[in-house]
Parts: C-alpha cells; structure tokens; sequence
C-alpha cells in the first residue's frame, strides 16, 4: 500500500449510480486525505447528495468502488464504521428523547463504550453549544437547534471520517461559526471531512480542496484561496452547461 | 455491510429500541388503548348478553353466553382478536416505519451494526412490549371481573386465555414490520394491519380457515375448538417468516426513493 493510499480517509473511484429522468452521477473520483476539509459545490439536483449516499453505502452503486479508512466499504469491518460521522439529510435524533438521551443512543450505535458515552455527549453538547438544553425533547427543538444537535450527533465521537450533506442550512450565524471550528479541530487531528453545499458558504470557505460537480460529474475545481469564489463557481458550471448542450 | 458479524451489536441495539419505546407517547397510547379500551370494550358488550340482547349475544358467540369467568374472558377474548391486532400492527407499524418517516433511517447507515440486526432488535422489543401488554390485560381483566363479582376460585382457568391470545396476535401482526419497511412509511404497515384484520375476522365469523396461521388465533378466540393445532403452530413459523424478510429488507434497504 502507498503512503497516500494509507493516508486516504475515503477514495472513491469510477461511482456510477443512474435515476430514471437522467439525474445521478456517472464516473466520479474523489478523494479525502487525512487532515483534509475538502467541498463539494454544485447547484441543487448536481449531484452531490447521490455521491454522499453512494460512499456511504445508502445506495448500491451501478459501477465503481469506494474505500473508506482503508477497507474496501463492503468488507469494512465495525472498527472502521464506528469512526465515521455523517449527517445526511435529516439529523439523526429522536424526537421522542431529550437531547442528551438521543445522542446517548447515536453513540451508542457508534460503537461508543458504555463508560464513554457520558463523556462523549457532554462533548458533543459543548462543540455545537446545545449547552442548557440536554433534557429538552428533541420534537420541542427549533429547526436550527435540530440541525446543532444532528451535527453532534455526527461529530461527537471524534470520527476519522466526516460526511455532511449541506451541514449549513438552518443554522445561525453562531452555529456556522462553531460547525466551522469543530471541523477544523477534527481535521487538525487527522480526520478526512467531505463536506457539501449548494452555495459557497462559510463551511464551503474554510476547505482545502472545493470540487464542483455539475450534471453527475466532476467539472472542475476551485482554489479556495482564489478571489471571487462565486463568479468562478457560476463560470465552471455554466461553460459545462454549455459544453453539454454542444453550443 | 457484510464486513460486521451477523448480529453483532444486538444487544446495543435492543437497548436503544427500548429506550425510544419506553419514551414513545405513540406506544404509551396504543397500550392504553389495548388495555383498557378492550376491556370497557368487553365488560360493555358483556352486560349487553347478560341483559338479554339476543342480537349482540349471537354475534358475540358461544362464550358470551356462558357467564361469570368464562362468559367474560370469552367477549375479552374476541374483542381481543380483532383490537388487539389492530393495536399492534399499528405499534409495529410505528416502529418500524416511524424511521422512514422522520428521516432518522438515514442515520442508521454506516453503522458498525448492520440494518438488519437493528430490524431484528425492533422485533426483539416489539415482541417484549406485547408480552408485557399481555400480562397487563389479563390484570385489568382479572380486576374488571373481580369488580363485577366473579368469584375467585375458577377465575385462573379463564383468564389464562387471554396472555396466549394476545402473544399469537401479536406474531401474526409480524407482516406490517415487513410492509412498513417496503412501502417505507408507517401507512403501508397499518394498510397491512387492516387487510389482516378483515381477513382473519371474516374467515373466523363464517368458520372456515382454522389452519390459517392468520385466521386460527380469531377462531380459537370465538371457538377454541374450532381452530386446528396446524392453524396455531403456523403462527409462530409465519411470525419467523415474515422477521425474516424484514430483516432482509432493511439489509437490502437504499435511500433511492
């Protein structure tokens, strides 16, 4: 095994996964390196929720491979799984719970140690700061409370591998702020975090690498230190636009 | 994820489906529901047959008429076969299909525990809460007799018709486990339950159908005698059945829809 093969938190190779009324995606590599934030931009119906749910087994692929944390995703074995985090969609709470309870559960699904769980919540409470609300039920949170919470839920293990679905939406400014900043401690340990947004947003700001995906594909990449992040997204998708309507 | 053991994490598993059960006011209502509306059911229907209401007094069977313990146990005990698998398709349809409906199915991805030993855990608690639902109702049917003043000698024999009654109700509601993971959704289950319920009441009024795991538990309730020892053995291998191809949905389960 190479050095980057073994440094490599997910490498996905070829992903091919087709819906009726030609959405999904066709032929995508990706890679996230330990240590990395890397972004996945794209305008809704791009593609990039299909890719998530792909290197997370949520769908079976028609074509492809996926690799995370070193074993093939078929093969991975419970160790590996344990050390993902992911939120996708809606986050994972149960409403019936209070707050603690429910990540209590999530942890212990992750694979947490019963002796740990404690410690691990509290952690969690205290980096998406859902401080002061540990006995509320989740079904009395507000939207952008729920979204902290899920957030925790995926992150409050300390995973090697991060995988968030538009982890933004719904929260506030201070929430934006703190998801940016367990990130890139998360990262800063070695963790791999794949990220994606449908905006260039905070999050999508503070990666190492940014991918645009158009249409099912990759179509380019965008130096996230470059200026004028927006025109140069819009310019990417829109000249593949073009490319693929053969004007 | 064929990478985890067949079962690994079970027991984790079973701990938090019965954390979120313990929790649900859904299953805290069907439980209520299940105990005490069958037996206001029950002892209402009861006095109507005592009272003389020959109409009622037919529908209600060769029990009803009976008296005392048996003439109870036997209105509980139909009442029982038709609300009880109504409450408990409903209850298995929750928590199964409640995954769907929340979105909290997405999370129960890329887990070091496979779906499937997470469907089976449901089944695990689901099975543990009709068994305690079980042993709930013969209680309160126990106190509703003693309260209408059924004396206590021959009250055992009676009333122990009502836990096995219940626990083959609640095997044969296993199918909305299943249709609520195919249709993904609570409603899919409780259509399920519905189709059962017509099924096994219809066969078990007009007779026929003993040796139908679906049917034998209603037809034991009206006439025990009426229903076959095929019939109630079935019950139980059906119930295995369908956990299986529960099970094997939710191993197979993709979020593509």
């Amino acid at each position: 095994m190479t050095e980057a093969t073994t440094a490599a938190r997910l490498e996905a190779r070829g992903l091919v996964r087709r819906f009726r009324g030609d959405a999904g995606i066709r032929g995508i590599d990706l890679d996230v390196a330990a240590g990395e934030i890397h972004a996945l931009v794209g305008l809704n119906g791009a593609g990039k929720t299909t890719l998530l749910r792909s290197v997370l087994g949520m769908l079976r692929l028609d074509a492809g491979r996926v690799r995370l944390l070193g074993h093939d995703m078929e093969l991975a074995p419970p160790e590996a799984w344990s050390a993902v985090g992911h939120l996708v969609e809606q986050p994972f709470a149960y409403r019936e719970l209070d707050v603690a309870t429910s990540l209590a559960a999530v942890a212990r699904l992750r694979g947490v140690p019963r002796g740990d769980v404690r410690e691990v919540v509290e952690r969690g409470i205290a980096a998406l700061g859902l401080q002061g609300l540990e006995r509320r039920r989740v079904g009395e949170l507000s939207l952008g409370n729920r979204q902290r919470l899920g957030l925790a839920a995926a992150l409050q293990h300390r995973p090697r591998l991060v995988v968030l679905d538009e982890p933004s939406n719904a929260l506030d400014p201070a929430g934006v702020l703190l998801l940016r900043a367990e990130l890139l401690a998360l990262a800063a340990d070695g963790a791999g975090v794949l990220v994606s947004s449908h905006h260039l947003d905070e999050v999508a700001r503070v990666a190492d690498r940014i991918t645009v995906v158009n249409a099912g594909r990759v179509v380019g990449a965008l130096d996230p230190a470059g200026a004028d992040l927006e025109r140069a997204f819009f310019a990417r998708v829109h000249a593949d636009d073009l490319e693929r309507s053969g004007t | 994820m064929t990478g985890s053991r067949p079962l690994h994490g079970i027991g984790t598993a079973i701990a938090v489906e019965a954390r979120k059960a313990v929790a649900s006011r859904a299953l805290q209502g069907i439980t209520a529901f299940l105990v005490v509306g069958i037996v206001v059911l029950a002892v209402g229907a009861a006095a109507g047959a005592a009272s003389g209401d020959e109409r009622l007094a037919a529908k209600l069977g060769p029990l009803a008429g009976a008296g005392g313990w048996n003439g109870l146990v036997g209105v509980v005990a139909q009442v029982e076969s038709a609300a009880a698998l109504l409450g408990f398709g409903v209850a298995l349809s929750w928590l199964v299909g409640r995954e769907f409906a929340d979105g909290t199915v997405a999370g129960l991805f890329a887990l070091p525990i496979r779906r499937s030993t997470i469907a089976v855990a449901k089944l695990v608690v689901y099975f543990a809460w009709a068994a305690t639902v079980a042993v709930l109702l013969t209680g309160a049917v126990a106190v509703a007799g003693l309260a209408l003043g059924h004396g206590v000698t021959d009250a055992a024999a009676s009333l122990l018709r009502i836990p096995p009654l219940a626990v083959l109700t609640a095997l044969i509601a296993t199918p909305a486990a299943w249709a609520a993971t195919a249709g993904r959704g609570l409603l899919p289950g409780i259509a399920a339950t519905v189709a059962l319920i017509a099924v096994a009441q219809v066969l078990a009024v007009v007779g026929v159908g003993g040796a139908i795991p679906f049917v034998a538990p209603a037809l034991w309730a009206i006439e025990p005698d009426a229903a076959t020892g095929w019939g109630l053995a079935l019950v139980p291998v059906t119930a295995l059945a369908f956990a299986g191809l529960c099970a094997r949905a939710w191993s197979r389960l993709q979020l593509d829809r």
